[in-house]
């Protein structure tokens, strides 16, 4: 075929061909865009779980449930009323029906179904009620709790609770510890990266039910003491159609894993005891393991959250310390250079493993008394509720109305492995929730 | 409110004519492309040029032009999503003093204080006819009498199989564990507490910035979901290797009591587990094995039957178990239906996937007087099947329903005979059944089909980069030339 185009035809063909290549790059572009609106993740909501009333354990309650335990001595007794009165913890924590009931020996799976679906539907049922969001709109559905994994799993629970889609994406985390919460964080936020507006819902607790430790080991009672029911249903997604209504913004999550090293590893683990009784073993070695995870998650930490000038000062006094240290004898040398976080951070949620963690963080991070009330306060109200401790610390500063625009919040939790992961969100708007603290605010901090 | 759901009916047909319709461009574009270069090839030199200047563009004009396609053409490919590849996988041996035969089994469950006869009895016919063969493990903790399920016994098979998988794949792939940036570990009975993925982190020294994942309770069907999670963080990491472990730990899940319903999986699941190495680094292209092309997951829990069909409960005697339901076979056809719907117009050839979908539309509207339901030929979109090897019903329920031949189901009857159900692993031993057996070439697709209590049923997609070299290493090499073997639908015992 020999037809050659007329020049009019020939120059139709161009231009309709320039026209359909512009349409494609035009495509493209905003394609590109798209995708970058598409990398945030906003929290739309949480809610802390509020177990009922009957579920106090007060001190006394406490103390007759550990006399119950004939294996027991008296100094065994005292050391595990020690614990708890040096833990800083008051008497409106919470624990499983199971154990107030008598149960803590041998509790059903009825018992230990019972302590984790109060917590999973109470809150999903207010976090769906609150955000006008229903079940069937989840795209992402990720549940952490540690030590109880029935099959099927708690997500499977919750789809078929809820009548959740059938493309639903679920993921069940298990055994990965008291920061198990930035970690189902991250998955959510990966998947954000591939799927364009997609919402995740994350339910994050603990199960004490069938943890509940009958053994004489004292470094397995400890958990006994630290440990109280809690949890937190929150809602994330990466539409910016719903950033009117969310209420903080992810800037950067940083994970540490120092497994890696056996006493890191071995530091927090649940094993069998000498008369092969399953408790979890909390070593003395805990505090310098946790040091040495916390420096490392800081390091990476640092330079994504503190603003340029803090940091060239760090390295300045760095090498001023480290000029002074090799002209002075050690005892001259002075204590180690300090990073003050509060240039870059407004409000620290702290990990509330207990009094002493807390203190120690929080020196670390040249935080005062005002900085480290939320994480004292909760500890208090709430005991230690694992993974979920960080969202009542952040219910704590919402409720006393701190959170204010643009405000940064950093989370950092510990855990089991052994993990230090922290992160960081900007506050969209001005928060006033009183969520979980409504009915007892007012009274915190308790005058001394 | 966001939108509503479609039903599954408008969900298939959006999803196979939007195929169509990201593809649109490419319907005038290309004709429009090809004519255009037709015509500039037929003319000479001097009349081009001549063309050309009548069209009056400048140099600077057609300058910008060029970088502008350039730019584009560079940024677009940069963008694509990142292909997933397999570079290679391993799967966990069990030594030969593991093995269960079926006389052992019997004796064993004889003996065991809780048993009635009327137990034992119903075990022993189960195994009959599980298309189980003699050769398949159990741990240590089991073969005592009675068990002894203690959490050191469950961290030491956890160990045993987990590590020795995880060291074959290094030695296959050369794998230094401090390059693995992204660790998914799925074991569904058995959470300790720091993880299995701690675990294997400790003894592997891995990173400290690792992001490892470690999911639990999400049934056989968890292995496709850990391929899906990793799948996912790759796509958010460039120049990555993902480590995926799935296992099932057998030690802690024996149960002792009497209910028939919970006494299925004491006799069909067995001791194993696989490690699989993915990547996206382009480095990998020239040495990977696989190249994931999708994964589709269905749930179908919002289905109160679904749901219960497998679920771990306690008897009358405060025994924990799980209970396989009656409706089980029911459930696995239900969701594979469902699942088929999703993957259909992803693979299937343009006139299958019609015809499913004209079928579709006939019954939607006619309802049964549309005639049967039609069966998509998935012989037309695969070369390999890998079915979970969940018990010989499951395989026989899948082979009639899909109307397969009974080569394609080999592997799957293949690892049941020899492996017996090891849960979300079973997948990777079909698949070194099949290359062990020389069957896979260049080019060839693997569908990977998992079920699992939920109720789930998740698939995968991989195409063969390279025909894996004889003879190939694996779980299969001392023992692959008496297979296959024929599988008597009964084994008499008793």
């Amino acid at each position: 075929m020999h037809t050659v185009l007329s020049v009019d035809a020939m120059e139709l063909l161009w231009t309709i061909a320039t026209v359909l290549f512009l349409y494609s790059s035009l495509s493209f572009l905003w394609k590109a865009f798209d995708c970058r609106r598409n990398q945030n993740c906003y929290l739309v909501d949480y809610v802390c779980y509020k177990p009922s009333d009957d579920r106090k354990l007060s001190t006394e309650l406490y103390s007759d449930v550990i006399k119950r335990n004939k294996r027991l001595s008296m100094p065994d007794y005292k050391f595990h009323l020690k614990v708890v009165v040096n833990f800083g913890i008051s008497e409106e924590t919470y624990g499983p029906r199971s154990i107030i009931e008598g149960r803590e020996e041998s509790p059903t799976l009825d018992d230990c179904d019972d302590e984790v679906d109060d917590c999973m539907y109470s809150t999903l049922d207010e976090l769906f009620r609150r955000t006008g969001i229903s079940s069937g709109d989840v795209d992402v559905l990720v549940v952490n709790i540690s030590m109880f994994t029935p099959d099927p799993s708690l997500t499977s629970r919750i789809v078929n609770r809820d009548k959740m889609r059938e493309d639903v994406k679920t993921f069940n985390l298990s055994g990965m510890g008291c920061s198990a919460s930035p970690i189902a964080n991250d998955l959510v936020n990966n998947v954000f990266k591939t799927r364009k507006r997609t919402l995740a819902v994350v339910i994050t607790s603990e199960s004490i039910a069938p943890n509940w430790y009958c053994g004489t080991d004292k470094s397995m009672m400890l958990g006994n003491s630290l440990f109280r029911s809690g949890g937190c249903s929150f809602m994330l997604t990466n539409d910016p159609s719903l950033k009117h209504l969310a209420k903080m913004s992810l800037k950067c999550l940083v994970r540490a894993h120092s497994g890696a090293n056996d006493d890191a590893y071995s530091c927090a683990m649940q094993k069998e005891d000498t008369d092969g009784r399953v408790g979890f073993h909390l070593s003395k070695s805990l505090p310098k393991v946790a040091v040495r995870a916390f420096t490392e998650n800081l390091q990476t930490l640092a330079p994504n959250v503190l603003p340029v000038g803090e940091l060239a000062l760090y390295v300045i006094r760095g090498l001023r310390h480290r000029l002074r240290r090799s002209k002075e004898t050690k005892a001259d040398a002075g204590t180690a250079v300090r990073v003050n976080f509060k240039s870059g951070v407004e409000h620290f949620c702290l990990h509330t493993g207990g009094a002493a963690v807390i203190d120690a963080v929080g020196s670390a991070l040249g935080l005062n008394k005002y900085d480290v009330e939320p994480a004292r306060m909760t500890l208090h109200r709430w005991g230690n509720t694992s993974a979920s401790s960080l969202w009542y610390v952040l219910s704590y500063m919402e409720a006393k109305k701190r959170l204010r625009r643009k405000d940064r919040v950093l989370m950092l939790s510990f855990g089991a492995g052994f993990k230090c992961n922290s992160y960081l969100w900007e506050v969209l708007r001005d928060l006033e929730d009183g969520g979980a603290w409504e009915d007892c605010i007012e009274a915190y901090p308790p005058n001394p | 409110m966001r939108s509503v759901p479609l039903p599954r009916f408008l969900s298939t047909v959006k999803l196979g004519y939007l195929n169509v319709v990201n593809h649109l461009l490419a319907f005038p574009i290309i004709p429009v492309m090809v004519a255009v270069l037709l015509q500039v090839l037929e003319l000479g030199p001097d009349e081009l040029i001549a063309h050309w200047r009548s069209l009056g563009i400048d140099t600077i004009h057609a300058l910008c032009t060029i970088f502008t396609v350039v730019v584009v053409a560079t940024a677009s490919f940069m963008s694509r999503p990142r292909p997933v590849y397999l570079v290679d996988h391993a799967c966990f041996r069990p030594p030969r003093t593991f093995r269960v035969p079926f006389a052992t089994f019997f004796e064993h469950a004889s003996f065991m204080p809780f048993f009635d006869e009327k137990s034992v009895r119903f075990q022993v016919r189960i195994l009959e006819s599980s298309g189980l063969g003699e050769e398949t493990c159990l741990p240590l903790a089991n073969r005592c009498i009675p068990p002894c399920p203690s959490m050191e016994a469950a961290c030491a098979e956890a160990r045993l199989v987990i590590f020795s998988a995880i060291d074959e794949l290094i030695a296959k792939t050369g794998l230094k564990p401090r390059d693995v940036d992204i660790l998914v570990v799925n074991c569904s009975l058995f959470s300790p507490t720091p993880s299995l993925s701690a675990m294997i982190v400790n003894k592997y020294k891995m990173r400290s910035n690792i992001m490892s994942f470690n999911l639990s309770g999400m049934g056989c069907s968890a292995g496709l979901i850990s391929i899906d999670l990793a799948r996912s963080l790759l796509q958010a990491h460039p120049n990555s290797y993902a480590l995926v472990v799935s296992t099932e730990i057998i030690t802690p899940n024996f149960y002792a009591g009497n209910e028939r319903s919970m006494l299925l999986p004491n006799c069909l699941f067995r001791m194993g587990a696989a490690a699989v190495l993915l990547s996206n680094s382009r480095r990998e292209e020239d040495r990977a094995k696989y190249r994931l092309l999708h994964v589709v997951r269905t749930h179908e829990g919002a289905d109160d039957r679904a749901y219960r069909c497998v679920y771990e409960e306690e008897d009358g005697e405060d025994n924990s178990g799980i209970s396989l339901s009656k409706e089980l076979m029911a459930v696995a056809g239900e969701a594979l239906r469902a699942n088929i719907t999703a993957v259909g117009p992803l693979v299937l050839p343009v006139t299958e996937h019609l015809l499913f979908l004209a079928s579709l539309v006939a019954r939607r509207l006619l309802g049964p007087r549309g005639g049967k339901p039609y069966i998509p030929d998935f012989k037309r979109a695969f070369e390999h099947l890998c079915i979970h090897a969940g018990g010989r019903a499951v395989i026989d329920e899948l082979q009639r329903s899909l109307g397969l031949p009974p080569a394609l189901v080999e592997a799957s009857r293949m690892t049941l005979h020899r492996f017996g159900n090891t849960s979300s692993s079973s997948l990777w031993y079909e698949l070194a059944y099949i290359e062990a057996k020389g069957r896979m070439r260049r080019g060839d697709r693997v569908w990977m089909i998992g079920f699992g209590s939920g109720f789930k049923c998740n698939s995968a997609v991989w195409r063969c980069l390279r025909t894996p070299k004889a003879p190939v290493d694996g779980p299969w090499s001392d023992c692959i030339h008496r297979y296959p073997v024929h599988v008597p639908d009964m084994v008499k015992l008793l």
